[in-house]
This record gives C-alpha cells, structure tokens and sequence, in this order.
C-alpha cells in the first residue's frame, strides 16, 4: 500500500473499512493513556441530547420580543452570547446579521464546514457537502431554490463565508402570523435552517 | 500552482440533497466517535485547530476527493498525531500500542468529568495586534493565496475566488490569531481581521443578480490597499 512518510501520510496504513479505522485508531490511545473512552462518549452525549438549534431559537425569539435585546444582539453580539454563556467551542465569535425585507442572509465555509455549534449543533451533512460548499457563494439563488425558498429579484441575497473562527448566526424575520405570541412559542417557529439562511421560520406542525 | 480540493467555493457541483426532519445527527456510529476522539485528543493542547485544518487539506487529492467528512477528519488526525510524535507508525499498522505514551501528555487529556466545562470555554482567537491598516467602507484588492502562505505547500483561510478581486471593508472583528502562521506551529502572529463585501456580479460574472453580495473574512496580511 503506497503511502508517505516524508510528508507525515501514514492514515492508509490503518484497516480499510472505516469503523475499524476508528476503532483501531482509539485502541491505540486509550492504551497509551492518550484518550479517556468516557470523555468521549461524554462529548457524543453533549452533541446528541443538549447541544442543538432550540438554543439559537430562544435567541431568536428573545429578539423578536425585546427590542432592547435585538439591539444589543445587533451591535455586538459577541459580548451578549459571552455573558449568556454559550460562546464556546466553534462559537467563541458568533456576530448576528439580519434578515430583512431588502437583505436575505445565507451563510457557508467553502474551506471546510465552519459553524456556529454551540447555538445549532452538530451541522447537517448538506451543509458540510461538497455541493453546498462550492456552489452557495456562486448560485446561492438557485441553493435556496433547492430548499424551497424563492427569493424575490427585490431583496438581495448576501452571502458569509466563514473564513476565520468568526461564526454568523442569520436573525430572520419573524413572520406576520407570529406576533403576540410569547417568546418560549415563538421559539418552536424559529427552525435550525432559518438560522443558516437555507429556511424561513415556519408555524410549527400540528399547531393551528 | 493547482488550487488545492479543498477551496472550492464556486467550483461546479451537483443538486443540494436536504436533510429530512428527524434524521438522525450521526448516520453512524463511528461518525459520533470520530468526533469526539477528534475533540478529546485536540484538548491534550498538541496542536491547535488550524494544524487540524491543515492535516485535513493535506489529504492525498484522490482521498480528500473521495473520503466521506468523517473519514477526513480520522485521516487529518492520525497524520497529526503522527507528525507530533504522540503515536508511531509500528503503532498505528499492529492498532494496539507499543507502551505507556510520555506522563507529560497523559497529564494532559481531557477527563469525562472536565468536557462539558471544556466544550463551554471554547477557545478564542482574538488576541491584541498592530493598529488597524483598514478603515469601515474602504475599499481593498485581495492577494492570491499562494502569497500569503509561510511555507509551500501552506495553509491560508484566503480562498481562490477572491483572489485579485476588490472589496469593501464592512467589519473590523479585532485582532485574532493568523491561521496561516498557526497552522505550522510558527506562532499565532495575530493580525486585524476584517469582513470585506464583495459584488458577486463581479466575482461571478453578469449572471449573478445585481444588488447580491459576498463577505468574506480576511485578515490584513491577505489584503492590500489602493
């Protein structure tokens, strides 16, 4: 099996088969003493149960109830997530940009799959796609087709890509049908893909 | 210079498949575990997570091309704990190991009982840096990629679509660690980073819709004046 030491490639030299790659992989450093088996699955259970976009969501709600918190999110919402604690790990940096009736949002890593994980999670695999990737800084009007969305020729579309450890959060607007309703409500309108750009905020399902 | 697999943005590809509701997180489980061997051996503080970038984008071509996103990350991070010395490579073909791994690191490891602390802390970037070159609406020409890597084949958060193009300065997000100099363990070097505006008319050319814009961050090194 060809592979490269001179540049530091010995990946091939594990078993072919993926899971056995892994498995081989944590074998090998919990009996170095490199890696605690419990710490890892601690990570896994954060990610799967605690961690997800119902906390972006109440941010978005609390906007749309407060315009005073809107504000502050809007001028610096670094500071607002730091003293909320959820700038952590790849959202140290979170700035929030605003959907309006003139600018629709989208936001993409071309470079990898940059996201802001402690308000959405762990990202969905579209997001991470070769596919989406390459094509929503170039076609992001045909991206959002593709998801359902049909942007009139009279709001532009901006698009972020996430170059740095800078994360963008889309606040979109909050549909006509939502006002007056309490911010924990409001929270089940606000949906992980409208935090990205790729959806707009839908009345929940099985809710008149 | 080929541009490397991984900056692809504007590069042709096919149909965005949308997830369904309800689809699982992970479709594997060795996707979850990957993730957190990923997280959990980054904490011990070996490398940092623009080496991490970088261990990635230096795939072979055909496996960067080929390997799905968690193979990605499994084939980056055994090369990283390789190129560290933390495993070898008698190691990594027996897949068990040859003895205890130094005390200095296993002191280092992330414990169970410290990952959600860890998970919340984060790791920020911004550091103090030079007075800002770049003033809010002024307009900047980007470099090329391949002049703002500090060795060849580097790693730059500058991607090729913007190469030569001209911008407007619309964010000043403060001083933050250099990728391109953290990445080879050469010293974060921060530097003021920026978001820059972009007309994607002139970036794509008449089809792209008139008033439609991309922003980009870039650093200062990655930008010059005119």
């Amino acid at each position: 099996m060809p592979h490269d030491h001179d540049d530091g490639h010995v990946h091939h030299l594990l078993p072919a088969e993926p899971a056995l790659r892994v498995k081989a992989l944590e074998t090998i450093l919990v009996e170095k003493g490199l890696l605690d088996p419990l710490a890892v699955d601690a990570i896994i259970a954060e990610y799967e149960h605690k961690i997800g976009p119902h906390i972006g969501a109440e941010i978005v709600a609390r906007a749309w109830c407060e315009p005073a918190f809107k504000a502050e999110l809007l001028k610096d919402s670094e500071a607002v997530f730091r003293e909320a604690g959820l700038a952590g790990r790849q959202g140290e940096h979170v700035v929030v940009v605003e959907n309006t009736p003139d600018v629709h949002n989208l936001i993409v890593c071309t470079l990898c799959s940059c996201y802001p994980w402690p308000l959405l999670g762990v990202p969905p695999a579209w997001y991470k796609s070769d596919a989406y990737r390459s094509r929503a800084v170039s076609k992001p009007r045909q991206i959002l087709a593709e998801f359902g969305i049909d942007i009139p020729v009279s709001q532009s579309v901006k698009v972020w890509d996430s170059t740095a450890e800078i994360r963008y959060l889309v606040l979109p607007m909050q549909p006509e049908e939502s006002h007056g309703l309490p911010a924990p409500e409001l929270a089940k309108w606000v949906t992980r893909n409208s935090m990205i750009g790729t959806g707009l905020p839908a009345r929940p399902v099985g809710i008149e | 210079m080929m541009k490397p697999p991984h900056d692809m943005g504007g590069d042709q590809a096919p149909q965005i498949v949308p997830d369904k509701p309800d689809e699982p997180k992970f479709e594997e489980a060795w996707h979850r575990r990957t993730l957190g061997i990923t997280i959990a051996t980054g904490a011990m503080g070996a490398w940092n997570i623009d080496s991490s970038r970088f261990a990635r984008e230096s795939l072979p071509r055909d496996d960067y091309q080929s390997f799905s996103y968690y193979e990605k990350w499994l084939g980056g991070l055994t090369n990283l704990l390789f190129q560290r010395g933390l495993i070898s490579e008698n190691e990594i073909m027996s897949g068990h190991s040859d003895g205890q791994a130094d005390k200095a690191w296993q002191d280092k490891i992330l414990r169970a009982d410290r990952v959600k602390a860890a998970l919340a802390a984060g790791a920020s970037t911004n550091r103090a840096a030079d007075e800002p070159l770049f003033v809010i609406g002024q307009t900047v020409r980007v470099k090329h990629p391949a002049d703002t890597t500090q060795q060849q084949p580097g790693h730059t958060r500058l991607p090729h679509y913007i190469a030569d193009k001209t911008g407007v300065i619309i964010m000043h997000h403060g001083g933050h660690v250099l990728p391109n100099a953290n990445a080879h363990f050469l010293g974060e070097q921060p530097e003021n980073l920026y978001a820059v505006e972009f007309s994607a008319v002139d970036l794509w050319g008449q089809g792209a819709a008139p008033t439609d814009r991309v922003v980009v961050d870039c650093w200062e090194s990655y930008l010059v004046a005119i």
